[in-house]
């Protein structure tokens, strides 16, 4: 039942100032002018020798790659830690975010923690299902800045006793 | 008068492949299981459309005049309803204040409100968001 515990939650036991360290990952140069060319192509996540003349002296990732990655990381840790992308209950998609920042950039070889805490679980009933857990989420580079942070609200299934 | 994008088509392989490496969840993934979301259908991760968006805005501001270097902070970014496989999006940008302060050098900062809209003229998500704008373009940072 306790090794459980993490797998069968509702909205109604999560618990404000709860915390996740959701995992680090590395930034490559490929990925990063990956990204780039598929869904933000600025010249500085592009191309490594255009990129050294330019605003950030250096290829930097899209600040929606370090973004998209903190999905990644949460999904993965869902799968290990939890029920899994596959419980309907973990599975109530973002609705909205605020406090978005991208605080320095991040470059090849870079390696951003993501950590994770539930700050509020507003006050609402959405489709008479669905319970709203706000968080805020921050990424830290390898010196321990902060890179990167915002607060998103996921629906959560209200238990339905 | 918002700045009006040009519009890109989202295919399934478009939506599965952006899904598949940062968002795999089944409702982006998978035809059957995203039936059954609480989506209704297969349709693309909301940080896909938020990165498209993103470049939408960059392509739009940069042939008005203002040479956009890179997003600094979104305030708020709302997704208000899915987009599904071959539906269409196009952004209207309208900008707000300006911030003579950036954290990039030889920049300032431009904020705007976005709207994100189907091929129906549809909202399908709503952002406002600041970008830092080189200082090189005549006179942007005064106007």
């Amino acid at each position: 039942m306790t090794a459980l515990y993490l797998r069968d939650r509702w909205f109604e036991d999560l618990p404000v100032g709860e915390f996740h360290v959701f995992g680090s990952h590395t930034f490559s140069e490929l990925e990063i002018v990956e990204f780039a060319e598929s869904f933000d192509p600025r010249p500085q996540s592009i191309d490594p020798e255009e990129a050294r003349g330019n605003h950030r002296q250096g290829l930097i990732a899209s600040p929606w790659l370090v973004t998209a990655t903190w999905m990644r990381k949460m999904v993965d840790y869902m799968e290990v830690y939890a029920q899994g992308v596959n419980d309907g209950r973990r599975n109530g998609a973002g609705v909205a975010i605020t406090n978005l920042q991208w605080l320095e950039p991040v470059r090849p070889g870079h390696t951003l923690t993501y950590t994770y805490e539930i700050i509020d679980k507003p006050d609402r009933v959405i489709r008479e299902k669905w319970g709203l857990i706000r968080s805020r989420n921050e990424a830290f580079n390898q010196y321990g800045n902060k890179v990167m942070q915002f607060e998103i609200d996921i629906l959560a299934e209200r238990c339905p006793a | 008068m918002p700045l009006t994008s040009e519009l890109i088509t989202l295919d399934k392989a478009a939506i599965v492949a952006f899904a598949s490496q940062f968002d795999p969840q089944p409702y982006h993934l998978d035809n059957e299981a995203a039936e059954q979301s609480i989506f209704g259908g297969l349709c693309a991760s909301g940080w896909h459309i938020a990165a498209l968006a993103t470049r939408l805005v960059s392509e739009t501001l940069i042939e008005s005049g203002l040479p956009f270097v890179e997003m600094v902070s979104v305030g708020h970014l709302k997704w208000t309803r899915p987009t599904f496989v071959d539906e269409q999006i196009s952004v209207r940008v309208t900008l707000t204040d300006i911030l003579h302060e950036s954290p990039i050098a030889e920049t300032y900062v431009q904020a705007f409100d976005v709207e994100v809209c189907n091929g129906d003229g549809a909202v399908v998500a709503v952002m406002g968001a600041s970008a830092a704008i080189a200082q090189d373009s005549a006179g942007a940072a005064t106007s």
